[in-house]
């Protein structure tokens, strides 16, 4: 018995919550004393196998010269190489969310969602209700389970290397598939949201989209960090809908998250509270955001901003 | 065209949840607002659309346990035609993979051209059902979708995946999952509210039983953050203060 991770990739770039997936999935299979294995699907698969090796993953399955992202094929390939596996962790982003299903329905196994901690084997966190409510859930059989990104750190490397056994590509359904007709990458190289470690996030007090460019976005760049936005921004149309964090919007955890004129209605301590460190730039002193704040800064973002993007520049070219 | 719609009925996220004395769930009583899942309010608005633009009819198809009826004739005032409600506190509450099961089971008797479902139950929070039911229906699924063209004979949908932004073709039939940007859900009319409680609501038994895999044994709220450290002074001041932590203390820079 062992643990098969499916560690996604795009393009020849590993995930980081592949990473995190694999630490996961570690954590249990060490509880079990058992073994995890990698499946990398993708265009050329050799780099991505060295990176699996480097963090500790002896063997992996793979299938190559896959140049287009297909569900269906995904979840068949994935299948095809965990029929023997006690348990599939894949990563809770949108490919591995709209996968796991499939896979799950294939193997008739016991399907664990957006697991936030491991207590035991087949004893898991997870957090319903907007977040608002922590459970945990005891699983039986064999299981599929996805990892919500930013809660499990990074996997140590230790700079092993893996070998590579090739998944049998047995023919995929080739009738009522759907088509990815388009990929549009993001532009700028700014991370993604639920994947950054620093996240800084912009709110009503901004004051308006003009202010989010010349305030919030070089900040973000500043540390490296992805731009989120409270509700109030996104439903005045200032930020797109993808950058909005919180209950209705997305959930992130990252090492540090930035909260600039964000007043942290709970809806919006939903989305974010779980970060390590919470930094909190508000003139009210006042604001609920900084019974959350390990770094409350009271003051007009206005002015705190630029010094302190001058500041981050000054030390990181130091 | 004909539409099917999962449409979960779930406790409003607003509702200030209570433990039950066991500390396994909440409690849910008579001061728990049942609402339409925020992202099935998506589906059935795009459902609505879509039969107001090429016609048809829209079905939208509920496992419950008894909390459902005034949110159908809610979703019935959008314009939904007919609902079929499946009432089973045990089935209702159980693993999601039965839930998928009972409402593959249902929705196959449709015949339906598009099945659209949310994202995720805002309760449960698993965003398993709708490629679930794909699987179950061998038909095709695109989850999380933020644009949707519909023609005769198939679909065109978007959405955003890790950044990158995702164009999918797809035959019908077809399962969509609906996330937020889609559309703007509309408010039932005065008129149309008393149309919906005259629609037909069909309450349907499944002889499908709970697998019984997944216990929940522990629920709590979450652990608060210890936060609550003011910096306050001049603007070089501040700065500077937190520039000391998040270089010595935090290691970030
Ligand atoms: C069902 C439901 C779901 C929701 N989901 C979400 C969600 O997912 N995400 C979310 O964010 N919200 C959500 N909300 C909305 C939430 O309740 C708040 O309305 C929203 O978060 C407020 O956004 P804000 O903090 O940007 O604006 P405000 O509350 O208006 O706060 C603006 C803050 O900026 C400060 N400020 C003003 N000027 C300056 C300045 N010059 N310098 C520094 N600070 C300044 C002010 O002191 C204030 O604290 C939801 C609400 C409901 C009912
Ligand atoms: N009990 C249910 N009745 C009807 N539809 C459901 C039910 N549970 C889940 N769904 C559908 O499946 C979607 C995803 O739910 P989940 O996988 O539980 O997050 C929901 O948004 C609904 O469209």
């Amino acid at each position: 018995m062992s643990i098969a991770v499916f560690l996604e990739s795009y393009q020849g770039k590993m995930a980081k919550a592949s990473l995190e997936t694999l630490k996961a999935a570690t954590v249990m299979a060490e509880k079990l004393g058992i073994s995890v294995f990698g499946i990398i699907i993708d265009d050329t698969v050799d780099t991505l196998v060295q990176e699996a090796g480097k963090f500790g993953v002896a063997t992996v399955k793979s299938s190559a010269g896959v140049t287009i992202y297909h569900p269906t094929m995904y979840a068949r390939i994935i299948t095809n190489a965990t029929k023997d596996a006690s348990a599939v962790f894949l990563p809770a982003t949108v490919w591995g969310n709209e996968i796991a299903p499939m896979v799950a329905v294939k193997l008739d196994a016991t399907p664990v969602s957006d697991i936030i901690g491991i207590e035991d084997v087949g004893t898991f966190k997870r957090s319903i209700h907007g977040n608002k409510i922590h459970t945990t859930v005891k699983a039986e059989g064999n299981l599929v389970v996805t990892v919500r990104s930013g809660v499990f750190d990074l996997p140590g490397e230790v700079g092993g290397s893996a070998s590579n056994e090739p998944i049998s590509t047995e023919t995929v359904d080739s009738d009522n598939f759907i088509k990815l007709a388009e990929v549009l990458v993001a532009q700028g190289d700014r991370p993604e949201l639920t994947e950054a470690d620093i996240v800084v996030s912009g709110g009503r007090g901004t004051g308006g989209p003009e202010n989010f460019a010349q305030h919030i976005e070089p900040l973000a760049d500043a540390m490296g960090a992805a731009v989120g936005a409270s509700r109030a921004v996104v439903d005045a149309g200032w930020r797109p809908h993808g950058e909005q964090v919180g209950q209705t919007g997305k959930f992130v955890s990252p090492k540090v998250y930035v909260a600039v004129g964000i007043s942290g209605a709970i809806q919006h301590l939903a989305g974010m509270s779980t970060a390590d460190v919470i930094v909190a730039i508000n003139t009210d002193s006042e604001a609920p955001i900084f019974k959350v704040a390990d770094y409350g800064v009271v003051g007009d973002l206005n002015d705190v901003v630029p010094k302190l993007v001058e500041a981050i520049k000054q030390v990181k070219a130091a | 065209m004909k539409i099917a719609v999962l449409l979960k009925i779930v406790p409003d996220t607003e509702t200030r949840f209570q433990l039950n004395p066991e500390e396994t769930d909440v409690i849910t009583d008579r001061t728990t607002e049942w609402i339409l899942g925020p992202y099935d309010e998506y589906a059935v608005e795009e459902a609505i659309r879509i039969k107001e633009k090429v016609g048809g009819q829209v079905i939208t198809v509920t496992i419950g346990s008894g909390n459902e009826e005034k949110s159908i004739r809610k979703a019935m005032a959008m314009g939904v035609d007919e609902a079929i409600l499946v009432e089973s506190e045990g089935l209702a509450g159980s693993d999601p993979l039965t839930i998928a099961k009972v409402l593959a089971e249902q929705v196959k008797t449709l015949d339906a051209d598009i099945i659209l479902a949310g994202k995720m139950a805002t309760d449960t929070s698993d965003s398993f059902v709708g490629p679930a039911v794909a699987q179950l229906l061998g038909i095709p699924v695109i989850t999380e979708i933020s644009s949707l063209e519909v023609r005769e004979d198939g679909v065109t949908a978007t959405r955003t995946a890790s950044g990158r932004s995702e164009k999918f073709e797809s035959k019908l039939p077809v399962v969509l999952t609906a996330d937020k940007s889609l559309n703007d859900p509309r408010y039932p009319k005065l008129p149309d509210i008393m149309k919906a409680k005259k629609k037909p609501l069909h309450k349907k038994e499944s002889a499908i039983s709970p697998r019984g895999a997944i216990t929940q044994i522990k629920a709590a709220f979450p652990p608060q953050k210890a936060g609550g450290t003011k910096i306050e002074g001049t603007t070089e001041e501040v700065v500077s203060v937190l520039m000391d932590g998040l270089t010595t203390k935090e290691k970030i820079f």
